[in-house]
């Protein structure tokens, strides 16, 4: 075993002949920044989904925290402290955003059926302290005003901060981020980007998969670069912005 | 508690057609309406064991006379009753509490079954699946005469039940010329009703139901954020079907006899028509849209006369059907919300 | 358990030219018609209007009928009819629906409100008894291993040839491959210049008229009945299914297993005096196929979830 938090090993995934992720060795270390780069169809969300459990591996293995994760239901993957945004934002769009941050922030035991039931007193006051927490978080991210609007209603900008909002709110070790910039104003991305910068100071392990480059070189400590679902480039900004192979896998395929 | 105009008009609506069944029947009118009303809280409370399904969970069920239908007979199976073509008597059994405690039970774990399929299949899928174990449900019950009395179906049980009756009632119907017996099976619905929504209440703004519309919302996030989207569903499935087997019951009792053609898909269309009606996600919703519902049910006959000189059964049951596939697509095209559904919270533009 | 197999291929034929319709209209709209039943007794309605004899009346259109014309004709007209009715539908209810953004769940309920509608319309204006198309009896004879009367064989075929010929259109022509398009995806296809309303319009079309000439084998097979359609609706969602929901050849396939099947099962050793729940082996097979194998024989993997 190694000392990184997250590792896979021949971690392997292919759609009907077509190779989305083929990769050796990759690890991650507790703390670290990474951003996975890579043209588009180079696999990263698919490497994402296979981490987080939402599709299974052909073959290979996940470690975290030292733990074979490889079959785990996302749910168990997200319980032991990794959670993640999408892509394509999923918020709850017919709750409203304080609501959103409630059942996110809510403990397992805390939504039984059960205890609903009963309603009983330490309920309330887990709740209240719940709503403060959200309090909290909505202010920080600057959309506490929106709080009683239903998500449907948020820009997309709006929606990828609540998805992060939501995303937080348990305190998680490691945050695997989809895109946190896509389809943001430039305005918002640089308040998100500081966000985001701010949450791996604080030292939660981050790992973002963004096409905005400025950026990924601006905040990453370490970057991971995939192309056709393998590993091409591994490290720090200067050393990718040289990388003879990344050079030629974004820059071939533009010539082509 | 705020009163929305919104609930205002339904109570209005509401009035208004237990008033037209007072105007269109000089005669006899308090006898159908308490037939009405037996109906409308039976149908209503099943109703809002299906909102716990769709409109909180946005589980896509077609199978809800199921539910109904293993509350009903689990229930009476267990208490004394005559059953299939001899009418067999079986004299001893488990009183009237304990077998329909039971007979939820087994509504709800049927739910249970029937909600695993919603592991893995989304809407339009488990619609199919639903609808299908709904068939094949009573398809077992036709065929298995020697418990259920096959075809021939279930008598001599209401006992079970009236023998509870209060002697109020019995003094009540008789200065208004109902059936005793009907009246106090009414009552039952209509408590039946009251516990339920209280209930659910309860539950709605609890981090439960939160919970659960959340899976409706997008099961995905859900698990992201830790959460087992499954178990919740069977939960939802599992309430759900309970609340349908106690209205299933109720309505064995209400007919006093019970046969295999009262467990078919048309109930689950009347049902959702009671929901789509009274408001999707509502938990009062159902209640209003089942007492309208019945009111147009039970005055379509006169429609019938109309079109047709001497109408018949088959005429009359056609007219009310015409009306209810109507009354279905007419509230999903013009007004899907129905009377109290918020339009913020509609599941229209699910795809 | 051999002699239930010709009445197995003929429950099959219909089925399968059934789930062919539906499959087809689902690949193309993403609708799942419950109303299919209904166009399925129109067609069987419709030929018993058309070809009814003198001494024969249909209830309520007897102001009209009877008509008394040849029995091939009538199917022709029969067809047309419910291929204007699936034209009607989609113009008058379909489409606005869609251009109103109207959710798939929404339109799956709206279709459930349109099946008892039209079912009971059928109860209604139609036909309330059993009825028979005006045709002669025959007597059974002995094909292979099967029986079944020369009318009935000859349906088989035909089922076969239709079922055929439409499977060649779809692949060859321009229109099936638009057809294939819209299937794949809306927006896409609008681009490449595919008018994506009259492909639908067409398919509406062409599924009625195939559905509708379900309902004429059903009725030639068995009988006319009012809720005919609804009778079958299920294994019909059970062929469409067990193919793979969304492709043609599937449903063929899956349609003709489960028509086999249902009337197979009759001859197994623990189904004895439980004939009627014949059908009840069917639907729970269609359960544990979308249980684990929700893709069906024949579909792709990611048309699921």
């Amino acid at each position: 075993m190694s000392n990184s938090l997250i590792e896979v090993n021949n971690l392997k995934k292919t759609f009907g002949g077509l190779t989305a992720v083929d990769i050796k060795q990759l690890g991650f270390n507790k703390g670290q920044l990474t951003s996975i780069i890579g043209p588009n169809g180079a696999g990263k969300t698919t490497f994402f989904d296979l981490i987080s459990g939402f599709q299974n591996s052909d073959s290979g293995d996940i470690h975290l925290k030292n733990k074979d994760i490889s079959n785990f239901q996302p749910y168990k993957i997200a319980r032991m402290g990794m959670v993640r945004t999408f892509q394509l934002t999923k918020v709850f769009d017919r709750m409203t955003v304080l609501e959103n941050l409630l059942f996110s922030g809510s403990e397992i035991s805390n939504d039984s059926l059960f205890k609903s039931v009963i309603k009983s007193k330490s309920q309330k006051k887990y709740e209240e302290n719940l709503k403060d927490k959200a309090k909290n978080i909505m202010e920080e991210l600057n959309i506490l005003h929106m709080a009683d609007s239903y998500a449907r209603e948020l820009s997309g900008g709006q929606k990828k901060l609540l998805e992060l909002a939501r995303s937080i709110i348990n305190e998680p070790e490691i945050l695997l981020l989809d895109e946190p910039l896509a389809g943001v104003n430039p305005k918002l991305a640089e308040d998100i980007l500081l966000l985001i910068k701010k949450l791996s100071n604080e030292g939660i392990t981050i790992l973002m998969v963004e096409h905005n480059i400025e950026a990924v070189m601006k905040i990453s400590e370490r970057i991971v670069v995939l192309a056709e679902g393998s590993l091409i480039a591994d490290g720090n900004p200067n050393e990718i912005r040289t990388d003879r192979n990344v050079i030629e896998a974004y820059l071939g395929k533009d010539n082509d | 508690m705020k009163i929305s105009n919104k609930f205002l008009f339904a109570v209005f609506l509401t009035g208004f057609s237990i008033y037209l069944v007072f105007a269109l029947n000089p005669e006899g009118a308090s006898r159908i309406l308490l037939n009405l009303l037996t109906f409308a809280g039976i149908y209503g409370l099943s109703a809002i064991g299906l909102n716990v399904h769709f409109g909180w969970t946005g589980l896509l069920n077609f199978g809800h006379a199921s539910f109904m239908g293993v509350g009903a007979y689990v229930t009476l199976i267990l208490m004394p009753h005559a059953a299939g073509r001899e009418g067999e008597i079986t004299s001893t059994g488990l009183p009237f509490i304990v077998a329909l405690i039971i007979g939820i039970l087994s509504a709800a774990l049927f739910g249970l079954l029937l909600g695993l399929p919603a592991i893995r299949l989304r809407g339009d899928y488990l619609a199919i699946v639903t609808i299908a174990a709904a068939e094949i449900f009573r398809l077992l019950v036709r065929d298995l005469e020697s418990i259920t009395g096959g075809v021939y179906g279930i008598i001599n049980y209401t006992e079970n039940l009236q023998q509870y009756r209060p002697n109020f009632i019995n003094n009540f119907s008789e200065s208004l010329g109902f059936s005793p017996s009907q009246a106090w099976v009414c009552l039952v619905a209509w408590i039946s009703i009251l516990f339920t929504v209280l209930f659910l209440k309860r539950l709605n703004n609890s981090p439960w139901g939160r919970a659960l519309r959340a899976v409706r919302e997008d099961e995905d996030a859900v698990r992201a954020m830790g959460k087992n989207a499954v178990w919740l569903k069977l939960q939802s499935f599992m309430l759900g079907a309970g609340i349908a087997g106690l209205s299933g019951v109720l309505l064995a009792f209400n007919y006093g006899s019970l046969e295999t053609t009262v467990f078919v898909p048309l109930l689950t269309f009347y049902v959702w028509a009671i929901m789509i009606l009274g408001g999707v996600g509502t938990i009062t919703g159902p209640i209003f849209g089942s007492i309208i519902f019945w009111v147009i049910i039970s005055e379509t006959d006169r429609l019938a006369f109309i079109l047709f000189e001497n109408a018949n059964g088959q005429q009359l049951a056609g007219v009310r059907f015409l009306l209810v596939g109507l009354l279905i697509m007419a509230l999903m095209i013009f007004r899907p919300s129905g009377l109290l559904g918020k339009k913020e919270e509609l599941l229209l533009d699910v795809k | 358990m051999l002699d239930q197999l010709g009445n197995g291929l003929l429950l099959g034929i219909i089925i399968s030219v059934a789930s062919v319709a539906l499959s087809l209209l689902y690949g193309v709209t993403r609708i799942v018609n419950f109303a299919h039943g209904e166009i399925i007794a129109l067609g069987a309605i419709m030929t018993l209007f058309f070809s009814s004899p003198v001494d024969y009346r249909v209830l309520f259109l007897d102001k009209y009928s009877p008509l008394g014309y040849n029995f091939a004709l009538s199917c022709i007209l029969a067809v047309i009819v419910c291929g204007l009715f699936g034209a009607l539908l989609e113009i008058c209810l379909f489409r606005p629906l869609r251009k109103g953004n109207v959710g798939n769940i929404a339109v799956l309920v709206v279709t459930i409100g349109l099946s008892i509608f039209i079912r009971h319309l059928y109860l209604l204006f139609a036909t309330g008894k059993v009825q028979d198309f005006p045709l002669e009896l025959q007597r059974r004879q002995t094909y292979l291993f099967f029986d079944m009367t020369p009318r009935n064989l000859n349906v088989l075929i035909a089922g076969i040839v239709v079922m055929l010929i439409f499977g060649f259109l779809l692949t060859y022509t321009r229109l099936g491959k638009a057809m294939r398009a819209v299937r794949d995806s809306e927006e896409l296809s609008s681009v490449s210049g595919i008018n994506s309303d009259n492909i639908i319009l067409i398919t509406w079309i062409s599924s009625s008229m195939l559905a509708g000439l379900a309902g004429i084998f059903q009725a030639i097979i068995n009988d006319v009945r009012w809720n005919m359609g609804f009778l079958i609706l299920l294994l019909i969602f059970a062929g469409t299914v067990l193919g793979g929901i969304g492709t043609s050849f599937g449903a063929m396939v899956g349609g003709f297993l489960i028509g086999i099947l249902v009337q197979v099962s009759v001859g197994l050793p623990f189904m004895e005096g439980h004939t009627e729940a014949k059908n009840a082996v069917a639907l729970a097979i269609m359960i544990l196929i979308l249980l684990f194998r929700p893709q069906g024989i024949f579909g792709q993997k990611e048309r699921i979830s």
